[in-house]
């Protein structure tokens, strides 16, 4: 029975996508009851952080390996507003937006100008001069001690409890998913496929490639300082690992493990990783004598099991059977992939360790 | 068939993975009652397998525990609760890991006190969500005088040592000593620099004079202080102040002896070590240098005894850290018992102002204003091996310093109490 209503959803897609989304309303909505709030935030953050990065990497086949400076600054920014002037949150988190993808403006005109691994190693540049900065500015950063205690103000309401803090910073991460969504299915979006698939031919049909790459790259930005900001709100903690190199490696573990250019996949990836970790890091795993406490090591087996077995990525091979049960020819770009020199690196990416 | 199930089994599986691994349970946090979930959970946070594991690490964990034990021991069945659990975390001396192991301690895994957290970034964080959580937290092993002083909240506690009192202890004896004339190098990070001025202040205040510092950078990977050490003598210095801490001062320190920096006239003062430090140096490394301990086990009979019993559980002698967490869960218990519950407000209520003696805290007592714990601490000279009779007996006391005198007056303090 419910294969055969299955099978019915799988034909009309419109549906299909209507009772994702709804579903995923649902899961977004129940999370904080089902799990621990701080971590059901931390999976609402990291989604949106992972989606901004599937803009670039999924949807324009440019990998950044820099995007921490964004997430980073995002929560410096926040974490200064909110404690300088007292300002509600939201506003806090929305400037740290603005100044992330302020950030991104030099970044992106410098870095368009390379693709693939070099794309790559320009961002990650940029990114550990952004670590230094915000390690050596102890004024502004705090230094290795890290902004403390920024205040959850709205209004005068307590959210210091984190399960209606959680409430309270959802709507702020579905807006962000939103205008991701949008930008997708715009006809922006559609050209941006066109520059992941062949760049050369989108430039001779007339479009400007690079400056659609820095558009959607300061977009990618203002989205991903949009979830630093509220991370750090969260965690009412800004510290340096925000800025630090791994933070870039672990998002783009999120998005290749759930399937780039999907978005969806950057969501499921996000909640798996954020969920192993704090698994991993509450008990630990005993293999033998062997106490495995770190995360590193479990996260980086996943992430190659999901490389080698499932090379779309968990959504992007769900999609992939449905898909081919339609008959309908894939869309979305995969690891294998030919048309994504950027993608093809993937593997070579260290695992955080 | 089966390959229709697939949008359904993949469909379950996102949601079974989202609700499933989460562990603990969500929803809103509630109240409690006198003992709040029915027991007493004391949380450790610190370093268990990094630089500054064998300082603390483990151990203190057992030391809690044997002041959990002590404390069921002596009050048997008239404990305020039977329930008394001791559970940890790995902090890996970073402060957002500290940050969240804090917050999941008091409120997933009901810790009612958290002990221990080296490393001062770290403390900092713990400290902020005691704060916010109204849960306490006793500072060991980190040295901020932060946590009494700009950043002191109402419901934390600094045990044990601090760089006020490091710097105070060290650099105005060994001043007065003689060694007019400092050299200081220090590691480039808050704990440096804090130290850095602390001492810099102490010496000039004794009557001596700062004639060089250098900086190293932080976390110094290659080991490799050269730069820092080869350019000491050029300033003439009686001694050389080294700020580091636990594996970098054990580089640092081979180094001097390297570059013969003792035959050239040039003592060595240390701003921090543990026993640990010189355990794993050997004493001959250290022979005559001289630093400020909070505690030391081989310092009386008393000392003694807790430290055989320490050795019985671990196997080695126990560091001031190890001693001052046992002291700080073994006093919080009391408190809660004297108090009748763990109701945070009447714990430290019952706290403020108590004056302790117990074989950690000699004349001792836990400052109302700023939530120092004060008590004597020992101006420590490193034996030479001939003289080391035992395993750890490293140390000779040279002075006591009286407790109003080692650590920073009141009247000093920057801390406004919420």
């Amino acid at each position: 029975m419910t294969a055969l209503v299955f099978r019915k959803l799988a034909a009309m897609p419109r549906l299909w996508r209507l009772v994702a989304v709804l579903g995923g309303l649902l899961i977004a909505l129940a999370l904080p009851w089902l799990i621990y709030p701080p971590i059901a935030m931390d999976i609402v953050a990291w989604a949106l952080f992972a989606v901004a990065l599937d803009l670039l990497l999924g949807f324009t086949g440019l990998l950044s390996f820099g995007h921490a400076a964004f997430w980073g600054s995002a929560a410096y920014t926040a974490g200064t507003i909110a404690i300088e002037t007292g300002a509600p949150f939201p506003v806090a988190v929305l400037g740290a937006a603005v100044v992330a993808m302020v950030l991104a403006v030099p970044i992106a005109l410098l870095a368009v100008r390379r693709t693939g691994i070099y794309f790559a190693m320009v961002t990650l540049a940029f990114a550990q001069m952004v670590y230094y900065v915000a390690n050596q500015w102890r004024g502004l950063t705090g230094g290795e001690n890290g902004l403390q205690g920024i205040p959850k103000n709205l209004f005068g309401l307590d959210l210091s409890d984190p399960f209606y803090f959680y409430y309270a910073g959802l709507p702020i991460a579905l807006i962000g998913l939103l205008i991701a969504w949008r930008v997708v299915h715009s006809p922006f979006g559609r050209v941006l496929v066109a520059i992941r698939e062949n760049p050369a031919r989108s430039r001779s049909l007339g479009y400007p490639v690079d400056r659609y790459k820095v558009m959607v790259f300061v977009i990618s930005a203002g989205l991903s300082g949009l979830a630093g900001g509220l991370y750090a709100v969260s965690h009412g903690f800004a510290s340096l690992q925000e800025v630090y190199w791994t933070t870039s490696g672990k998002v783009v573990i999120m998005t290749v493990l759930g399937g780039i250019g999907t978005l969806w996949g950057s969501m499921i990836g996000a909640a798996v990783i954020v969920q192993v970790e704090d698994y991993l890091a509450t008990s630990g795993i005993h293999i033998g004598p062997v106490n495995i406490t770190g995360p590193g090591l479990i996260t980086g087996l996943i992430f190659v099991g999901v490389v080698l077995l499932f090379r779309r990525g968990v959504w992007g091979t769900v999609a992939h059977l449905l898909r081919r049960r339609r008959h309908v020819p894939d869309a979305e770009p995969h690891l294998s992939g030919t048309t994504v020199p950027a993608a093809e690196q993937e593997p070579a990416v260290a695992p955080k360790s | 068939m089966r390959r229709n199930l697939i949008p359904a089994i993949s469909t379950l599986a996102v949601v079974s993975l989202l609700a499933a691994c989460g562990g603990g349970a969500g929803g809103p946090s509630g109240g409690g009652g006198k003992i709040s979930d029915d027991k007493i959970v004391l949380g450790v946070i610190n370093d268990q397998t990094g630089i500054y594991s064998e300082l603390s690490g483990p151990n203190a964990v057992k030391a809690v525990q044997m002041a959990v034990d002590d404390f069921k021991a002596k009050h048997g069945d008239d404990a305020v609760s039977k329930n008394i659990e001791v559970i940890v975390a790995d902090h890996q001396n970073k402060p957002e890991v500290a940050n969240t192991k804090a917050q999941e301690m008091y409120d997933r895994q009901k810790a009612d006190a958290i002990f221990d957290v080296p490393t001062s970034s770290a403390a900092l964080a713990v400290a902020g969500q005691a704060a916010a959580k109204k849960k306490l937290y006793f500072n060991i092993t980190a040295a901020t005088t932060a946590l009494t002083g700009d950043k002191c909240n109402k419901y934390t506690f600094h045990y044990a040592y601090d760089t006020y009192m490091l710097a105070n202890g060290t650099g105005t004896t060994v001043t007065e000593a003689g060694a007019k004339n400092w050299y200081i190098v220090y590691p480039d990070y808050a704990f440096g620099q804090d130290m850095e001025k602390s001492f810099s202040t102490a010496v000039e205040q004794a009557g001596g004079k700062v004639v060089g510092k250098k900086s190293s950078e932080f976390p110094n990977t290659s080991g490799d202080f050269s730069s820092q050490l080869l350019q000491a003598p050029a300033a003439k210095p009686d001694v050389l102040g080294a700020m580091h801490a636990g594996g970098e001062l054990v580089n640092l320190v081979k180094q001097y002896n390297q570059f013969n920096l003792k035959d050239k006239g040039i003592g060595l003062s240390v701003g921090l070590m543990f026993i640990t430090d010189i355990h794993s140096l050997g004493p001959d490394a250290l022979a005559g240098t001289k630093f400020t301990d909070a505690w030391y086990w081989n310092f009386d009979q008393q000392n003694r005894e807790w430290a055989d019993k320490f050795k019985e559980k671990t196997g080695s002698r126990p560091s001031f850290a190890h001693a001052g967490n046992y002291s700080a869960a073994m006093n919080y218990l009391e408190a809660v018992q004297a108090a009748g519950t763990d109701a945070s407000d009447d714990v430290v209520k019952n706290l403020e102002g108590k004056e302790i003696n117990d074989f950690f805290l000699r004349n001792g007592k836990i400052r109302a204003e700023d939530h120092r714990v004060i008590h004597d601490v020992y101006l420590a000279e490193v034996k030479p091996k001939s003289e080391v009779k035992e395993d750890y007996d490293y140390e000779k006391i040279v002075t006591t310093i009286p407790a109003d005198k080692a650590f920073k007056p009141v009247s000093e303090s920057t801390c406004k109490m919420g």
